[in-house]
């Protein structure tokens, strides 16, 4: 569904890792109704088991589901295949789906995806970025990220996690899992599912679920989640020894800056592009909201991949009663007083609140 | 106590007026030498004391000696080429009198050999029609034709050399830059405006690279000059891969006589089209050689104030083409350059960034600050042509440790000042090379040749006019900006210590002290005795470079 404010096609991205349950999420998703109105990017018809579900054949490249969805495989590169899409859905030749989901098979960074759909001039008109949905699975996830940096990006850049195969997991393995995610990523929401089973409002919409948009701060949401795993980890009455996070994870690290005191949008907008400029590689995933001089009840959106930032937009309004500005970066070897001495430097403001989250 | 045979030294210089830039010792007698470095500076007795039988003695007659000059910006390849394989001739021919020049020239090449030369005057242009690329086709009997303009920004080439350079009806104009073709028919004229030169400049290049020797020769070429005005160390301002290779190959002839700072080209640039960045860097190590430190980056962050490609903080006068409020632009934003220049700094290279326009020295200042806010100290690097300067960038270059390098020599009325009234205010225009207002502020000034921008590399009119603000041909009367006059010690320094401490050479040269390689010039004037107006004809009577001999001038 389209949001009121951005009339543009949302757009999700479902990545994760081998083995890591998205074909199973997948191949659940797309037997469900709510998917009708629905566009599906994948790779190739073969990787998920759909001849089952389908209806019609458009081409070599398009069917359509039972449930109405639209099941598209890549042809050329990504832009190609969402411009060729949309000139369809535009002539009538294909149902007028609402929304969009990328399945990233393969792609063990998903950042030059992200940006893409965040900055290429011929889809940013049509598509916006709703969601990033990382899974990774709950018997195997440790080992993964352990053995594969690219797996930490993945969680890192994600909005939502699905923590797969919980029913097939120790509860206190779940649990430390789920910790261990939160670490690299707090502000992602997290699911555990099982079974493959996920609700399509799970999915999409993600917005609703952003802990960014909440009333509390960031610090506190993530203390109430901290609570609720170490809750679940006694519960099993097991008390297992902790792996040490991997030499990869041990540089991940969340800062977390509110500000009072709002910002000249030229100032900050310089800053970001010179952070950007400056230190693209070590910034994982920015996301947050603005205060901004010029335009106090209406919040600057932040949000970047590594060096790659979204376009200015502001909301019509801030989503609760904090009108703080808080940003939240997701940094590999990037440490605190870096952000702190150059955003003083050249957003212009005095920092007084910021630290790290983890 | 009897002299110890280790302590022999080969040559010792005596009964001379030795400037030496130590300050601790800035005046000196003698001076002794020893396997190519100083061994002792000072009074005759204390140089003796360390002498053989074996030991030359040179008397110097009482006359001034000084540390050889470091020209901080010189384009040794393209002036040696320009000498040796290209036609000079004057901006103010006629169209028939250069086809004279190129036919002259083209019977002195291979069938297939290209003529280049330069420089034709503006004046020209309407007459650049088809008719003449035919004519110059004739003249030239066949071979491929480049000719530049007064600018140095734009080309007229025959029909060889479009076909060359890969030119013909459907090949568009390159960014900032333009093809100029027949009205009717759509076919090149011949005439390439500013980035288009890089099309054939890119062909001259291939076949300069075909034929290594060129480059050789036209590097002797340039070093020989240099010696004989006194330069014993240059910093060589866009050092492309076979003019690495070339002063390797110099280096291991023997023929590299002076020290040799490269500056690789660190983005792609329009000019010299080619290698750049990492592939150049990756060559460091292969090139490396004695005298020769490829340790140094280029960047051209905007373009020249004559052709209002340079980047300005306030408009250029009004003309049609531009309206009233153009300022010209830089080529890479602020945040590109911090990064590239950050990039460069990991890997141990000093990047030397172009700016001829106000709008572009405070870009490449902010650029530094981002990096230092960043990345903490690192190396010095220079804005080169620091010239056009707001009053309130001047101290962010000692803050920010950046260089300026002042080249070519335009701090005195001359041409060019004039041809740049024609795009900027007047007023501003006066103000132009706050060479004093930098020295005061704590920033490091170094001077350079800019050579072949300049017609020969001879720093002494440099030195003179920035002593007087005067011209020293006493062509154009008055001075510029004559508040910005320096004392002839701190230029000296501008033009010896500076320099080398900007190219991080100074600890081997740029003055004379124990331990550094024995760079040093005698000179047929004491430089403080003379009038200022004296200056620029100094002669160098001989140039020394660790400790040979390697010119000495007609008594």
């Amino acid at each position: 569904m389209t949001n009121y404010f951005d009339p543009r096609l949302p757009v999700t991205l479902l990545t994760g890792f081998l083995g890591s349950g998205k074909t199973t999420v997948l191949n659940q998703l797309l037997a469900r109704p709510e998917l009708a109105d629905t566009a599906v990017i994948i790779n190739e018809f073969g990787e998920i088991g759909i001849d089952h579900l389908l209806v019609e054949a458009v081409d070599e490249n398009l069917r359509v589901l039972n449930s109405g969805c639209l099941c598209c495989t890549v042809r050329g590169d990504l832009i190609d295949t969402l411009c060729r899409l949309w000139v369809r859905r535009d002539r009538g030749e294909i149902p007028p789906f609402r929304r969009v989901l990328i399945e990233t098979t393969g792609l063990a960074d998903p950042a030059p995806a992200l940006h893409t759909l965040m900055v290429d001039r011929d889809l940013v008109d049509y598509y916006r970025l709703d969601a990033v949905v990382t899974t990774i699975d709950a018997v195997n996830g440790e080992a993964t990220l352990r053995n594969h940096p690219e797996s930490i990006k993945q969680v890192a850049v994600a909005d939502r996690l699905l923590l797969t195969k919980s029913d097939l997991a120790e509860p206190h393995v779940v649990a430390n899992l789920s910790m261990r995610v939160k670490k690299i990523n707090p502000t992602a929401s997290v699911q555990h599912v099982s079974h493959g089973q996920v609700d399509a409002v799970d999915m999409f919409d993600c917005e609703a679920f952003d802990p960014l948009r909440k009333s509390d701060d960031v610090r506190s949401w993530l203390e109430q989640e901290k609570q609720r795993d170490l809750a679940l980890q006694h519960r099993s009455g097991i008390h297992h020894h902790h792996d040490e996070p991997s030499r990869h994870e041990g540089r991940i690290r969340t800062h977390c800056v509110i500000l009072d005191e709002p910002l000249e949008e030229a100032a900050f907008t310089h800053w970001l592009d010179v952070i950007a400029a400056m230190r693209g590689e070590n910034l994982l995933r920015v996301k947050g909201l603005v205060r901004l001089a010029e335009h106090p009840d209406e919040p600057l959106v932040v949000h970047g991949v590594q060096h790659v930032f979204h376009p200015n937009r502001r909301l019509r309004a801030w989503p609760s009663s904090d009108r703080r500005t808080r940003l939240v970066f997701i940094t590999n070897d990037l440490p605190l007083d870096q952000i702190v001495r150059t955003f003083e430097k050249f957003a212009g403001a005095t920092l007084n609140n910021a630290h790290a989250l983890s | 106590m009897s002299p110890n045979r280790a302590n022999d030294s080969d040559l010792i210089l005596v009964n001379g007026q030795i400037y030496t830039l130590d300050p601790a010792c800035p005046w000196a007698e003698a001076l002794a030498i020893r396997g190519g470095r100083i061994v002792a500076v000072g009074s005759e007795a204390s140089v003796r004391a360390a002498m053989s039988p074996q030991t030359r003695i040179i008397d110097l007659r009482n006359k001034m000696a000084m540390p050889g000059i470091i020209d901080v910006h010189n384009h040794l390849f393209f002036a040696g080429r320009a000498a040796l394989f290209e036609t000079r001739f004057a901006p103010n021919l006629t169209l028939n009198e250069i086809l004279d020049e190129v036919r002259e020239a083209a019977s002195k090449q291979p069938p297939d050999g290209w003529v280049i030369g330069g420089i034709w005057g503006s004046g020209l242009l309407s007459e650049l029609t088809i008719q003449a690329r035919h004519a110059l086709d004739d003249a030239a009997d066949g071979r491929p034709v480049m000719l530049r303009d007064d600018s140095h920004h734009n080309r007229w080439v025959n029909t060889a050399a479009l076909r060359l350079a890969g030119i013909d009806l459907t090949t568009p104009d390159p960014a900032n830059g333009e093809i100029v073709r027949d009205e009717v028919t759509g076919e090149a004229t011949g005439l390439l405006l500013e980035a288009a030169c890089a099309l054939v400049e890119v062909a001259v290049a291939k076949a300069v690279a075909a034929a290594p020797q060129v480059d050789i020769d036209a590097g002797a070429y340039a070093l020989r000059r240099l010696n004989a005005v006194g330069v014993t160390g240059t910093q060589e301002a866009f050092t492309t891969s076979p003019m690495l290779a070339a002063l390797k190959a110099l280096d291991e002839a023997g023929q590299l006589t002076a020290w040799v700072v490269g500056s690789m080209p660190v983005v792609e640039a329009p000019f010299a089209p080619g290698e750049w960045g990492e592939a150049l860097f990756d060559l460091r190590e292969t090139y490396r050689s004695p005298h020769f430190r490829p340790d140094a980056g280029k960047i051209l962050l905007d373009g020249v104030p004559t052709t209002r490609t340079s980047a300005m903080l306030e408009p250029y006068l009004a003309d049609d083409a531009h309206g009233c409020c153009f300022r010209g632009s830089t080529t890479l934003s602020v945040p590109q350059l911090a990064r590239a220049l950050s990039d460069c700094e990991s890997r141990g290279i000093a990047v030397k960034i172009h700016c001829t326009g106000d709008g572009a020295v405070r870009a490449a200042l902010d650029a530094v600050d981002i990096l230092r806010s960043f990345n903490g100290p690192g190396l010095m690097h220079q804005i080169a042509h620091a010239s056009f300067i707001h009053p309130d960038d001047i101290p962010r270059f000692a803050e920010l440790n950046v260089a300026a390098d002042l080249s070519p020599m335009l701090w005195f009325p001359g041409l060019i000042v004039e041809a740049i009234r024609a795009t900027l205010p007047g007023e501003r225009v006066d103000h132009y090379w706050p060479n004093r207002d930098l020295e005061e502020s704590g920033a490091l000034i170094a001077g350079g040749s800019d050579w072949p921008v300049v017609p020969d590399p001879s720093p002494w009119p440099g030195i003179q006019g920035m002593v007087t603000r005067q011209d020293p041909s006493g062509q154009f009367p008055g001075a510029l900006w004559a508040e910005q006059a320096l004392d002839l010690a701190t230029v000296l320094r501008a033009y010896t210590i500076n320099p080398a401490r900007a190219m991080r050479i100074a600890d081997i040269t740029g003055s004379l002290e124990v331990g550094k390689s024995a760079d040093l010039i005698v000179l047929d004037r004491n430089l403080f005795e003379i009038s200022v107006h004296e200056l620029a004809a100094t002669k160098v009577l001989a140039t020394y470079f660790e400790g040979n001999l390697v010119y000495e001038g007609q008594q």
